[in-house]
């Protein structure tokens, strides 16, 4: 009887913990992604020009995505820590980090000296596998973001 | 009512519009939609006539061009002979003078890419680009 | 309902845009832009032309017959510039459509060494300070050593190794009092190549 007792004691305090958990990730690549954002919304014309150094768009859409993008990727951000429009934030920052991985290795491929897209002209002086691990890191906590949003409720219901 | 995955990332893409359009109002004077240079580093022929003797004028075109016509007193650098033209015209340049860089035509890059050269690599400042180009400045000639 | 389909000429191109890796004591990158004459009739070209003075673009021929291929050859002459370098090479033909087709070549121009600044000045009557040149050795590069020498004693050059792959040169007058300038050569131990930053003493501004 006292087993029983304790049981629900005991799966309310895992899955507490696990929430706190997940929060964590969430502020984590959250935080990443605000400051990140925040670097090229400090100087969308040094952002302009780092776009227009992948050669590939127009001068004019480079300064669009320049004023756009950092934007888009703090409120997606502060979606993650707010848990508004949760599933539509994490779709959206995977996205990007997906466009600026490829865009990276794409760039190396082709030889160009470029600064990475995410961080701006900061993350300038950092080499190729620096800027790969990271990408991958951030992709690797979205995804996993992605799967609790998921999979996870249907996951805890079923224990 | 839970809204789909799709339904609130594009309310998420409508929503940064509003910062962006506001950071773009913002920094109107600090960058061109039309061309990479700023347009506060753009003189027209009037405003770098007006400058008289402080203006350096700087031809960005290939040594045959110069050769054939250039503004009166110009001084050639381009990126064929860079290393062998910049002493040449660092010599001539002092502190409170402006530079205007020329070529071809506003849809050129030469003057764009030697007046990003003069400020990157010799770091000077008042370094503008001519608008339209050689082609203004025969224009207002006549 | 019966479909009439006239014969046309029609240039397919292998590909538009070449990407070009030249060494660093290269002089020219020739991008070879290939096509092929898909249609029924040939196709002639109106014009080949570059984007600057420093790209010359040839046709092999001013007519291509149908099923025939050729390329275009665009030279860019590199000259002095660094870095990421995009030229292009706009052709224009008698297709009845896609009359213009515009071929991009990029560069990228290795730089053994970034130097920043290249020009250090005083103003005649300032403090004889010393003022720093930062130089970055390209990523492909490897420089253990370098050299520095002033072209007059009216400035003096130390070099300093500060950090991975860059060096700085401490540059500084004698005395502000007399307008002078000097070259300061800037060679890699082991290379051929030189590189040049300037040195001087200017007028002090006039005031107007």
């Amino acid at each position: 009887m006292k087993t029983a007792e304790k049981l629900p004691t005991i799966n309310y305090q895992l899955s507490t913990n696990r929430r706190f958990v997940w929060r964590i990730v969430d502020f984590a690549v959250a935080g990443i992604f605000i400051y990140a954002g925040a670097l090229k919304a400090i100087d969308p014309v040094q952002f302009a020009s780092d776009i227009d150094n992948y050669k590939m768009l127009p001068w004019p859409v480079s300064v669009a995505l320049a004023f756009y993008l950092p934007w888009l990727e703090i409120l997606c951000a502060l979606g993650l820590v707010f848990r508004f429009l949760y599933r539509g934030a994490l779709s959206i920052l995977s996205a990007s980090i997906v466009v600026f991985t490829l865009a990276t290795i794409g760039a190396k491929v082709r030889g160009l000296d470029i600064t990475c897209g995410c961080f701006g002209h900061a993350s300038q002086n950092w080499s190729f596998p620096a800027h790969l691990t990271t990408n991958l890191a951030i992709l690797a906590g979205l995804l996993l973001l992605s799967f609790k949003a998921t999979f996870g409720n249907r996951l805890q219901n079923s224990i | 009512m839970k809204s789909s995955l799709v339904g609130q990332a594009v309310i998420l893409a409508a929503l940064a519009l509003l910062p962006a359009a506001g950071e773009a109002i913002y920094f109107r004077d600090k960058i061109s939609w039309r061309s990479a240079i700023a347009p506060s580093e753009m003189v027209t022929v009037e405003q770098a006539r007006g400058w008289g003797d402080t203006a350096i004028w700087v031809d960005a075109r290939p040594d045959d061009e110069f050769a054939n016509d250039h503004v009166p007193g110009a001084i050639s650098l381009n990126e064929d002979r860079w290393n062998e033209l910049l002493p040449q015209f660092l010599a001539l340049w002092a502190p409170g003078k402006k530079t205007v860089v020329y070529c071809s035509s506003l849809s050129c890059n030469s003057s764009r890419e030697v007046a990003r050269r003069l400020r990157k690599e010799a770091q000077l400042s008042d370094v503008f680009v001519l608008e339209g180009g050689w082609e203004a400045w025969l224009k207002k000639k006549r | 309902m019966i479909m009439c389909l006239g014969a046309r000429a029609e240039l397919k191109w292998e590909q538009t845009s070449v990407e070009l890796h030249p060494a660093a004591n290269d002089k020219q990158a020739i991008g070879h832009f290939k096509y092929q004459n898909t249609g029924k009739t040939p196709v002639h070209f109106k014009s080949v032309h570059a984007s600057c003075g420093c790209t010359t673009a040839q046709s092999q021929k001013e007519e291509v017959p149908p099923g025939d291929k050729g390329e275009i050859t665009a030279t860019f002459n590199i000259g002095d510039r660094t870095g990421t370098q995009v030229k292009t090479v706009t052709v224009e033909t008698d297709e009845a459509t896609n009359q213009k087709t515009v071929l991009t070549l990029k560069a990228e121009i290795p730089q053994q060494l970034e130097i920043t600044p290249n020009f250090v000045f005083w103003k005649q009557g300032d403090k004889p300070d010393t003022k720093t040149i930062n130089v970055k050795v390209g990523k492909d590069f490897t420089v253990k050593h370098l050299k520095v020498t002033s072209s007059t004693p009216d400035f003096e050059a130390k070099v300093e190794e500060a950090g991975k792959g860059e060096f700085k040169i401490d540059v500084k007058p004698q005395d502000t009092s007399k307008v002078v300038a000097s070259m300061l050569t800037i060679q890699p131990e082991d290379s051929q190549k030189v590189f040049y930053a300037t040195a001087r003493i200017t007028n002090a501004p006039q005031v107007q």
